[in-house]
């Protein structure tokens, strides 16, 4: 392991260190070699998982407020009723198609947050999910990712080049910025590749003596986290990977992002942040109740979070996976027997750390009143206080103020989602 | 040349020279302007003339042509970029060629506003609907000319700048009705006016519904005692929304004009965005195009950055506002700095930034005055500036295409390679546009994915384009001979002596000159001199 953790030491040793500096080349290579610091991280081995759920989901069918009137009232053709609520305290309920979560609840490791979103009043999918990825609700110009500030200002983690990593062909807006991070589409997939093992191994000498001339900076020490990336991956076989505790993850892209992640967690190479996103929400058309559309997509995911908790086990403790969508949907169903675009919606936290077996947030209420603009559930969690708290109490952030800019940090405001 | 070894007297003079002048024992004979002005110099100090050709390849064109360096570095390159300068457009056989195959260009923004229409429709009753497939494949035809016609176009530099304007006004292809403005806003907006009076751009992009809808500037209604009396546009009762939106007008000042530091205010945005009301577009079933709403105008006064509009004002406020912003020396200092990021270095020097503000107030805003100051500049030419930036993946992809003179077909596949390697074309969220600096494309998954790209296309296995090495390079078994070859027909000159050796040893043991040759490309296209320009 220590060989690669010291990789970008290396690399910075080896293209000439702190002489460059008097060429005044490269500042942002030298800047990158700063992440490659000796580890001081008092909490080595803690991850955050971040999964987005773009298109908005109903939280009101996620997390059924089914002790209020108004949501039956309002959804004649697609409440989930009473009957087939999973109830959690009498006044909440999961959807029927979550109830592979709910013995995470039972354990007390998964907490939903109801009534959570972003203060900046959108209801355009774009502008949104922006937002929530930059961190910078109401401002369009913010260069980098939330994520990827983390990284960038939380600088004495280990250095490896899976210390921040997206599941996906691209790096999405959360994770992009200074802060080197990476987009693996399949774990099985990453590297240079060749008809065969010995095609590519040779293939892969060519280019990393190609690029072990000091000092090409930025783009050498790049290409060389790629490689040790690699040499790491195929050192630890994905296409050998036995989830463990009988945990089945569904197919499809999300459920082996899911799989992938845990793979990387138990293979201890270094990963601090893990972000998965998945589509398929934007239900204005026929969204069915306890079953159908929604219902069927709920499954799917509820059964990843699950075989991806079965499978990590006790490293569970070191994890929070936090679930996020850009807004609601409306309160009333709409004439295509679907919803529209709404302001609050629900999210989850679970893993080790959670304070779970309680409904977070606070519930404004369904009443006419009560709601964003006549019609909406108003939000009463800003996301970024919950997303401040995960950082500060889970992986010990000491830079709230750089990571969300313009969102002074107040633990007065924390939900309490974790453990003291 | 040793820059840190120069004195700094000398700088001046030996920068200003360097430009198209020829090292010795080239045999590349200089144009008569450049012998004028570069008598009594040292040439053992200037650049080499292939070394100034590849340098104005690589920014003002994307990247040169297999071989074009050593015709370019004969005819000079100053020569180059001023019929570059002087072309308008026309005679590019090849280009016209490319566009006459492609339906996509042949549809109008009402054709495009029909289309939105149905889908809409098709998708509200839940059904699949044929224009929704049929669309999706003219977008995939939009989103690779974008590839296509950076390769193929003569008028490289028209391609440039076409595409540093998209980015300088990026619009999202994936926002909603922008799926249907975004064609027209590329070849009716951006595209004429890639090389024209900035000015005029600013005005056009104002009134394009693409940046409107984009920027939500179409939802942008003044309160209602801010409106005429009998108000109500023509083709429209007053709307019922209310409310300023300040999208645009935020980013009009921060990103298109002024720049972050150009000394706005909150009350500087508010009053750009009441002045900007009513400027807004038809329903996508009546065309979609753009139309003013006297009916969500807010006619009260307004002051912006000292300047007062008075009440009582509707759209020519809006075009005095936009000429006002687009003269703006803050406005010409943050687009030239863009433009000296673009061409000269990811930092721009100041003197570069200077001499474009010159040509900018000059030549009131043509862009070819500012292009040609730039490329005048000691900057351009230092030796630090050559071959310094990180090609973003349309750049790398393109260029490594027109390297080996392939040829793309007419599907979207290199495209999507580009979208592979990190930039989906049309698909940047953000206002900003794409970033310039390379620590945003020099990330590790990325880079492997580009050698990737590499081998594959010297292999002739890459989709969408269709690669014949005989044409540039000779089959040849002297490894030294092909890899000497490689270096002046693909990399111009660039490679380095450790690529060199590297490539050469690689070369020991593969027999067969067809799988040398393709070897010995694609490790030059997926080498470090090939991912800068």
């Amino acid at each position: 392991m220590s060989g690669m953790m010291n990789l970008s030491r290396r690399a910075f040793l080896r293209a000439g260190g702190l002489a460059m500096v008097s060429y005044g080349l490269d500042p942002l290579f030298l800047a990158r070699a700063v992440y490659a610091q000796p580890a001081a991280s008092s909490r080595s081995g803690r991850v955050l998982v971040c999964l987005f759920q773009r298109g908005a989901v109903d939280g009101l069918s996620m997390l059924v407020p089914h002790g209020d009137g108004h949501y039956y009232k309002e959804r004649p053709r697609i409440a989930i009723p009473e009957s087939a609520v999973i109830d959690l305290d009498g006044r909440f309920g999961l959807h029927p198609a979550l109830a592979p979560l709910k013995p995470l609840w039972d354990e007390g490791v998964l907490a939903p947050i109801h009534a959570i979103g972003s203060p900046d009043a959108t209801r355009s999918h774009f502008d949104a999910q922006d937002y929530m990825e930059s961190g910078t609700p109401g401002v369009k110009s913010t260069a980098d990712g939330w994520l990827n500030r983390y990284c960038q200002h939380q600088r004495e983690h280990e250095q490896t080049p899976f210390r921040a990593v997206s599941f996906g062909p691209e790096l999405p807006r959360i994770l992009s910025g200074s802060a080197p991070s990476l987009a693996i589409g399949d774990l099985r997939a990453f590297g240079l590749r060749a008809p065969n093992d010995a095609a590519r191994d040779r293939i892969t000498r060519a280019f990393e003596a190609l690029y072990e001339t000091a000092p090409t900076g930025l783009l050498a020490s790049s290409a060389q986290e790629g490689f040790e990336a690699a040499r790491t991956l195929r050192r630890i076989e994905p296409e050998r990977y036995q989830p463990e505790h009988d945990a089945r993850y569904p197919n499809g892209r999300f459920g082996q992002s899911l799989l992938q992640i845990a793979q990387l967690i138990k293979a201890d190479v270094g990963l601090e942040i893990a972000f998965a996103d998945v589509s398929g929400w934007d239900t204005h058309v026929n969204q069915g109740a306890e079953q159908g559309q929604l219902a069927t997509r709920l499954g799917d995911f509820a059964q990843a979070l699950a075989a991806f908790a079965r499978d990590l086990g006790e490293r569970m403790n070191d994890v929070v996976l936090v679930t996020c969508s850009e807004f609601g949907r409306t309160i009333a169903e709409n004439g295509s027997v679907g919803t529209d675009h709404g302001r609050a919606t629900a999210m989850m936290v679970m893993g080790g750390p959670v304070r779970g077996g309680r409904v977070l947030g606070r519930w404004p209420g369904l009443e006419p009143a009560a709601r964003f603009e006549g019609r909406d559930l108003a939000v009463t969690t800003d996301f970024r206080d919950l997303f401040a708290e995960l950082l500060d109490r889970h992986l010990g952030a000491s830079s709230l103020a750089a990571v969300f800019p313009g969102h002074a940090a107040d633990r007065g405001r924390y939900l309490g989602a974790l453990r003291a | 040349m040793n820059i840190a070894a120069t004195p700094k007297v000398a700088w001046s003079m030996l920068a200003m020279l360097a430009f198209a002048v020829n090292a010795p024992g080239t045999g590349a004979v200089a144009t008569a302007e450049e012998a004028s002005r570069t008598d009594a110099r040292p040439a053992r100090e200037a650049l080499a003339a292939s070394d100034s050709a590849r340098h104005v390849l690589q920014r003002f064109a994307y990247g040169p042509r297999g071989g074009e360096v050593a015709e370019v570095a004969r005819e000079g390159a100053l020569a180059w970029l001023d019929a570059q300068l002087a072309s308008g457009g026309e005679g590019d056989p090849r280009l016209a060629a490319l566009e006459r195959r492609t339906p996509a260009l042949a549809l109008d923004p009402d054709d495009w506003a029909r289309r939105f229409v149905a889908v809409r429709r098709a998708a509200r009753e839940g059904m699949a609907g044929e224009e929704r497939a049929e669309t999706r494949e003219l977008l995939g035809q939009v989103r690779a000319l974008v590839v296509t016609r950076a390769v193929a176009a003569e008028d490289q530099l028209r391609e440039v700048m076409a595409g540093f304007w998209f980015d300088h006004f990026n619009v999202f292809l994936d926002k909603g009705a922008d799926r249907y403005l975004l064609p027209s806003y590329v070849e009716d907006v951006i595209r004429p006016r890639a090389l024209g009076r900035f000015e005029d751009l600013l005005l056009a992009t104002a009134r394009s519904p693409a940046m409107l809808f984009y920027l939500d500037n179409v939802r942008s209604v003044a309160p209602a005692t801010q409106r005429p009396a009998r108000g109500g546009a023509p083709d429209r009762p007053a709307s019922r929304r209310t409310g300023i939106n300040e999208n645009y007008a935020r980013e009009l000042l921060e990103l298109h004009t002024l720049g972050v530091d150009g000394g706005y205010t909150q009350q500087d945005v508010i009053a750009v965005a009441r002045i900007l009301t009513g400027w807004s577009m038809r329903p996508p079933a009546r065309g979609g195009g753009f139309v003013f709403r006297p009916g969500e105008h807010d006619f009260g006064e307004k002051v912006v950055l000292g300047t007062r509009f008075p009440a009582g004002h509707g759209e020519e406020e809006g075009v005095r506002l936009l000429r006002m912003l687009a003269r703006h020396p803050a406005t010409v200092r943050h687009v030239c700095a863009k433009l000296c990021a673009r061409f000269v270095s990811d930092v721009p020097p100041d003197g570069c930034v200077d001499a474009a503000v010159a040509a900018w107030r000059a030549s009131d805003g043509d862009m070819r005055q500012v292009v040609r100051a730039i490329a005048r500049t000691p900057e351009f030419w230092a030796e630090g500036a050559i071959d310094a930036k990180v090609k973003t993946p349309l750049e790398f992809v393109v260029s490594a295409v027109r390297a080996l003179k392939a040829e793309p077909d007419s599907s979207a596949r290199l495209a999507d390679a580009v979208a592979r390697l990190g930039q989906p074309i049309y698909r940047q969220p953000s206002p900003a546009g794409y970033p310039e600096r390379q620590e945003d494309w020099a990330n590790s998954g990325a880079l492997l994915a580009r050698m990737n790209f590499a081998m594959a296309l010297a292999a002739g296995r890459q989709p969408g384009a269709t690669v014949d090495l005989d044409a540039i390079l000779p089959l040849t078994a002297d490894r030294s001979a092909l890899v000497d070859a490689v270096n002046e027909r693909v990399l111009g000159g660039a490679m380095s002596a450790h690529t060199r050796s590297v490539i050469v040893a690689e070369l020991a043991d593969v027999a067969d000159p067809v799988r040398g040759r393709a070897l010995a490309v694609g490790l030059a296209l997926g080498s470090p001199e090939f991912q800068r320009q």
